[in-house]
């Protein structure tokens, strides 16, 4: 069941798509026409969407916003325009793929400087890096660029097959040659998208820390997007060239990215084709307001006015816009489905009221007592772990902040299978002790341990490719994806490692990944809201699914950061159930504000006081700490 | 190329100062922006222009050069206000990919606009009589003009730290970004705050825009090649932080001064290369906080 | 090289397939009657490029394109107002018309003209976009526009593939018509070579011998082309070359090359660069001082730069131009056309304007003595190199790279005080005829691609 809703919410069959891709693509020639299209429009168009397929993939799936693409449109047709026209080169298709690899080559440079930031920063390095190609294009590359001048007399391509050759002229038949490679590379992102590869990228745009916590390679990941969007803009640059039979200098000017980008949005991020719609859209007008005099030297302006209107009031773009329209009428076909979403309007309407009658129904009792299946896949066996080792232990541990001190000299043994908890007032450390645990912080002083092994300093991911993983005091969930997603991308790093170009792979080809979400959907009780997207879900489910992510990545040791934070007194019950019940063959470490449950369910406790260890022991012998109880009325005071 | 001669050298040091801090000044109106509201504003080349505009036209009507600069402070004041009212203070809670986006295009609409109505050729925009000549010390000659430039926007700058970062307004500014809930309940309207800095913002630019206008074609695109400059600077600097943006200016201009002084073609070039080896050792920039993104 | 490709042989004779069309559309002209002439055109060449698709209608199709967006905008919208002037003369068949092309009547062929206008935005890319649209959905018989070089040569490849007539307006690069010349295209205005050329001995004249010279080059092909040209020019004369910047295209502060230049010890600079970097250098040159210790050389003036830099800034500047507004006190056709634009638009042509009226009526001349639209015959009609009379004079065309042998202006700025009116910005000190400037046809590799 899960398995057949991962794939309808990420498209369906991949090939019905594509056949559809076909037959449009073989019917344009018929039917452009009859508009007024002509095959310089449509090969325009296919151009454009062939260079967007490649950002689609890097803005709308992985969100990267790169404002310097044109300097991959550029390289990559300035390599294949100077193979064909000055090097001799008489084979189109190899001067393409040539220029192709060239762009992937510097999409690799570029990457390395511009991805060591995300955001704004990614933004205006990726502009100044496009910049800094096109004075190199201008100027130090002339001699093999023409400059300003551009390079002209690219030739047509030749289809040959043995003996057979067909010569490509204008027109139609160059159309039929660009939908060719159209075709191609729609197929190709396509099946990315869909790829285990796909899904993690999805991750990443949506909360890439998280998807850095649950052990993917972000660095990796999103270079290997953004070389695959330069990939893409090398061979529409390519063919640019060749349609034209010129290679205009102005492909790497900051116009081209910035036609790109604003193309992407009209049509739609995320969709793959949104920036072939964009691109007929933004073509048509121009081509249309130049017919009005008045208005002729104003297309500009009022583009920049419809793009205005658009990321304003239509951030989804013509087809996020249509999608959205399609999926709001398109009637529930799940069985439980009107019942689902009555439950979910319902939901929506009480967001943020506590009301504790209407939660309560939220979570059958029976749940939390049935068997669970497959309860050994949601765990690892660490390697080379001595018997009587310690689960977790750190040393001396401490962080500064510039003079601040968070925490000062914290050692600790956690025993395998241990559920330990960690109390002090606000402001003892404990968000930051946990955090060095976890690998996210770099202690200044000390070192942490994970079944004997020093995992100091070696960051988040390798931690939880290690078996170690954390979940947070505040949702961090994937946001615009389904529950079941959600729960893939932690199963997807503990299967495929921390990076894995399966590009080309179906997640249906992931051996273990459904069986994996399952049991964690079931763990976590919900197995019934696998496909809602997690925006929909209420607070209490998204609690659970936030260590769901944590659980899905089969840790053998568990770091929770305050699992009860915002819960109803009944919320609380159930969790601290599902907590009891998970820690079977676990270590847990559990960080929590809510002593009752916490002298409840700990078997040990260490209490942080102003970043220091304060005290240890039973919960017995806590509660009866004085320092302890001297800490905590501090600390009460203080509230 | 040989070695460049000892007199050569200092005026080119001298003069990337200056044309340093003119970048600073319009970088500092691009950081102040982002460093308190969050938003990176594309449209900032855009203000830049409409101050130099504003300040033609104020020109036009008075033949005064101190009534240009405050006609340009004050056009793309209103350009600033107008465009934060109708359209960015929707985007505060938008993600960061949005903002820049639609700032983009009201760039765009704003260079076209005026394009429109003034057409393209330059605007001829003269240097102020109290600024004509040239300065001779010594080695050094110089148009008085950008000396006296340097001076004000050196004023300006400083002017700029104080009201920002030594005031009570500057703090409520900056508290607002970190939690515009709890400055709400202190009784002060943050979103008035922010339209105070955004205005702050355009002006700076503006300001920029006008004491160029002699120096520069006034154009409707005149805007462009400093936005992109402006990101390098500041890149370099670290975004959101002020220091960050005048000592990223100074760099950028004597790395452009003193590389042409050996080859003049890859003085930009030499700019990027410098920001991309930055970029591999100190991502954050200079002045930029670690991890702030 | 074969005799046609001489320039020296230009008269040629007309031979007997020349004469029979020429006696066919002479007959065709004086019985007036389009129908039957349309139809032995037609009938008489094959089909090649629109022809004669293009041609079916009582019209005849010309695609104008040229920046209206973009730093170039200003010069571009002057160019349209050159092409509406020259087509209203042409299709009313005007005196002014007939100065050009004495076998017009009213269009061109009996066929009124009708054009589109496309913004090229100064982009290459755009511009390639734009014509092939006019290519292939308005069947035009003719394109043209350009402010710059680079688009003048992406258009003209791509036209030259189509074998559509593409006309140049602006384009001052060597390579228009030298290594990228194209069969289809021929450029009107001057360039790099024939204003260095033109110039040299002027300001060798003007300044006097012996000077040290240093260059102010945009970093790329027009910038290099301009400078090899002047370098070449004023180092025969016996100048000294001491200095040259090359910032890149777009620099908006000059100041650092300006120090440089200052340092050098030049007494003449010469500044190449074009358009809104023209302006922009040229008024730093100012206030760092430069233009009181040194001669300022513009050797190819863009228009409307007066306008833009004010007249205090140009006292002195030397520079060539392709026409200026004055010449309407020399020559009667130039005055009808001074007047007329200035009657409808409300101020004086830039050369822009000009150069585009000039391209079109040419076109139209070369047409009616082709007696066809039929592309390569027009295409050998203008190789032809018949004198042509017009407001800057008469002109031939040079068969073996398609450039107009034309007058280059040589111009400097006049003291404001001596200006009589707010557009007089120059003196024309120096016609230089075209003959006595023009490259040899080898110098930049011009090959000529095929008729058909």
């Amino acid at each position: 069941m899960i398995l057949h809703k991962l794939a309808r919410y990420s498209g369906g069959r991949p090939w019905v798509a594509e056949l559809i891709t076909l037959v449009v693509l073989l019917l344009c020639p018929v039917v452009l026409p009859w508009f007024g299209i002509t095959s310089d429009m449509a090969c325009r168009i296919l151009i454009w969407g062939l260079f967007g397929l490649g950002f689609d993939i890097l803005f709308g799936y992985t969100g990267l916003l790169s404002f310097g693409q044109a300097a991959f449109f550029g390289v990559g047709g300035f390599v294949s325009a100077y193979l064909l026209t000055q090097a001799g080169f008489s084979s189109v298709f190899l001067a393409l793929i040539l220029g192709m690899v060239a762009a992937m080559l510097a999409g690799i440079v570029v990457g390395f400087f511009t991805l060591r930031r995300s955001g704004i920063y990614f933004a205006m390095i990726t502009l100044a890096f496009a910049e800094m190609f096109h004075f190199l294009e201008l100027s130090p590359l002339s001699q093999w660029t023409g400059g300003e001048n551009g390079l002209t007399g690219v030739p047509m391509p030749q289809i040959g097959l043995g003996s057979w050759t067909f010569q490509i002229q204008s027109g139609w038949s160059l159309y039929g040659y660009i939908a060719m490679y159209f075709f191609i590379g729609y197929i190709i992102a396509h099946r990315m998208v869909l790829s285990p590869f796909g899904q993690v990228l999805t991750a990443l745009r949506d909360n890439s820390p998280r998807a850095l916590a649950t052990g993917h390679s972000v660095r990796k990941y999103k270079l290997a997007a953004f070389v695959i969007a330069a990939g893409y803009g090398g061979i529409a640059g390519g063919l640019l060239g060749v349609l034209q039979s010129y290679m205009p200098p102005d492909a790497v000017a900051f116009h081209t990215s910035g036609q790109l980008v604003m193309q992407s949005i009209i049509g739609g991020a995320g969709t793959l084709f949104g920036p072939l719609v964009g691109a007929a859209v933004w073509l048509g007008l121009q081509n249309y307001l130049q017919e009005f005099p008045v208005i002729a030297s104003a297309w500009m302006l009022i583009l920049g006015l419809v793009f205005v209107v658009l990321i304003t009031a239509f951030r989804q773009g013509i087809l996020g816009a249509l999608k959205q329209l399609v999926m709001h009428q398109r009637p529930q076909t799940e069985p439980d489905g009107a019942e689902l979403s009555a439950e979910v309007a319902r939901r929506h309407i009480i967001d943020g009221v506590p009301d504790e009658h209407l939660r309560e129904d939220e979570v059958p009792d029976h749940i939390f007592t049935r068997d669970v299946p497959d309860r050994d896949s949601l765990l690892i066996v660490p390697k080379n772990a001595e018997p009587g080792t310690a689960a977790l232990e750190c040393r001396n541990l401490s962080k500064h902040y510039g003079g601040v001190v968070a925490n000062q000299g914290i050692s600790m043994s956690i025993p395998d299978g241990q559920l330990r908890g960690i109390i002090g007032p606000n402001g003892a450390g404990k968000s930051t002790f946990f955090k060095m645990l976890a690998g996210e912080v770099v202690p200044t002083e000390g070192e942490v341990f994970l079944h004997g092994a020093n995992i100091t300093g070696l960051g988040v991911t390798a931690v939880s490719q290690l078996g170690m993983s954390k979940s947070y005091q505040i949702n961090q969930l994937f946001t615009k994806l389904t529950v079941a997603q959600n729960l893939a991308i932690p199963v997807l790093a503990r299967l495929r490692g921390e990076f894995r170009p399966d590009m080309l792979k179906s997640m249906y080809k992931v051996p273990g990944l459904h069986g994996q979400i399952e049991a964690t959907l079931d763990m976590v009780n919900l197995a019934e809201r696998a496909d809602i997207p997690v925006t929909e879900l209420a607070y209490g489910e998204k609690r659970r699914l936030e260590i769901g992510l944590a659980l899905a990545n089969a840790p053998n040791v568990l770091l929770l950061d305050e699992p009860l934070a915002g819960m109803s007194p009944k919320e609380r019950s159930d969790t601290v159930k599902l907590l009891k019940q998970i820690r079977a063959g676990r270590t847990l470490v559990v960080v929590e504000h809510d002593m009752d449950a916490m002298f409840e369910l700990a078997e040990y406790i260490s209490v942080l006081q102003e970043g220091r260890l304060l005290a240890e022991g039973t919960p017995e012998q806590i509660k009866n700490d004085q320092r302890v109880q001297d800490a905590y009325l501090g600390g009460m005071h203080e509230l | 190329m040989s070695m460049p001669s000892l007199p050569l050298f200092l005026s080119q040091l001298f003069n990337g100062l200056a044309t340093g801090l003119l970048l600073s000044l319009i970088s500092a109106g691009l950081t102040i922006i982002y460093g308190t509201l969050g938003v990176l504003n594309l449209a900032h080349g855009a203000l830049f222009m409409v101050g130099a505009y504003a300040g033609f036209m104020a020109f036009q009507w008075t033949g005064s050069f101190v009534m240009a600069m405050l006609g340009g402070m004050v056009g793309s004041l209103v350009v600033g206000l107008i465009m934060e009212r109708v359209i960015v203070r929707y985007y505060y809670k938008r993600p960061p990919e949005d903002q820049i986006l639609v700032t983009f295009g009201i760039g765009i609409v704003i260079t076209e606009a005026v394009r429109l109505f003034f057409g393209g050729i330059a605007k001829p925009v003269p240097v102020p009589s109290w600024g004509e000549g040239i300065v001779h010390w010594g080695f050094l000659f110089y148009p008085t003009y950008r000396i006296q430039i340097m001076v004000i926007v050196a004023v300006v700058l400083a002017l700029l730290y104080i009201v920002l970062y030594r005031t009570r307004i500057g703090m409520i500014v900056r508290a607002g970004i970190e939690d515009s809930l709890m400055v709400n309940m202190l009784g002060i309207n943050v979103y008035r705050v922010f339209l105070l800095v955004f205005g702050i913002g355009a002006m700076t630019a503006g300001f920029a825009g006008i004491v160029n206008a002699p120096i520069l074609a006034v154009t409707p695109d005149m805007g462009e090649a400093f936005l992109v400059t402006s990101f390098v600077v500041i890149v370099i600097g670290g975004v959101g932080s002020f220091p960050g943006a005048i000592v990223g200016g100074i760099i950028a201009g004597e790395i452009i001064s003193l590389t042409s002084m050996f080859s003049s073609a890859y003085s930009h070039v030499m700019l990027f290369a410098i920001m991309a080896i930055l970029l591999a050792v100190r991502p954050q920039g200079l002045f930029g906080v670690e991890g702030r993104e | 090289m074969s005799n046609d490709n001489n320039e020296d042989d230009k008269k040629g004779g007309i031979d007997r397939r020349d004469f029979l069309k020429l006696s066919a559309g002479v007959a065709g002209g004086l019985m007036l009657s389009g129908g039957l002439s349309k139809l032995a055109l037609a009938k008489d060449y094959p089909a090649i490029g629109n022809y004669p698709a293009g041609i079916k209608g009582s019209d005849v199709f010309m695609g104008i394109c040229v920046p209206r967006t973009g730093p170039y905008s200003a010069q571009g919208e002057d160019e349209i107002k050159g092409y509406l002037l020259a087509i209203d003369h042409l299709n009313k068949g005007t005196s002014l018309a007939r100065a050009y092309s004495p076998h017009s009547r009213k269009g061109v062929l009996g066929k009124k003209i009708i054009h589109g206008v496309a913004d090229n935005a100064t982009k290459p890319n755009t511009a390639v976009q734009e014509i092939s649209k006019f290519i292939s959905d308005n069947k035009a018989m003719m394109i043209t526009g350009s402010v710059s070089s680079a688009v003048a040569i992406a258009a003209g490849k791509l036209c030259d593939r189509e074998r559509t007539i593409y006309l140049p307006a602006i384009t001052g690069s060597n390579a228009t018509t030298g290594k990228d010349c194209q069969r289809y295209s021929f450029r009107a205005c001057h360039y790099a070579y024939t204003a260095a050329k033109a110039l040299a001995p002027v300001i060798k004249k003007a300044i006097g011998p012996g000077k040290k010279v240093a260059y102010l080059t945009p970093d790329y092909t027009y910038g290099h082309s301009v400078y090899n040209s002047m370098k070449e020019f004023t180092e025969a004369q016996g100048w000294k070359t001491v200095n040259n910047q090359l910032p890149p295209l777009g620099t908006s502060d000059f100041s650092t090359y300006l120090l440089n230049i200052a340092n050098s010890g030049a007494d003449v600079l010469v500044n190449i660069c074009f358009g809104r970097d023209a302006v922009i250098s040229t008024k730093q040159a100012k206030q760092f001082g430069l233009l009181d210790k040194m001669t300022l050389v513009m050797p190819y003036m863009a228009p409307f730069f007066a306008d833009e830099v004010g007249a205090d800034l140009l006292q002195g500047v030397y520079g060539t131009t392709e026409f200026w507004w004055t010449l309407a006190n020399q020559n009667k056709m130039a005055k009808e056309f001074v007047d007329d634009f200035q009657k409808r638009n409300g101020r004086k042509p830039g050369w822009s304007a000009h150069i585009a009226f000039l391209q079109t009526m040419l076109w139209a001349r070369e047409v009616e003595d082709a007696h066809t639209f039929h592309p390569p015959t027009v295409v050998k009609q203008y190789e032809k190199g018949n004198t042509i009379e017009t407001d800057i004079g008469p002109v031939h065309w040079r068969a073996g790279d398609h450039q107009l042998v034309r007058p280059v202006y040589v111009i400097r700025g006049k003291k404001p005080s001596a200006m009589h009116s707010k557009d007089d910005f120059y003196d024309i000190v120096e016609a230089v005829p075209g003959k006595d400037v023009m490259p040899p046809l080898k110098e930049f590799s011009c090959k000529l691609g095929p008729y058909t």
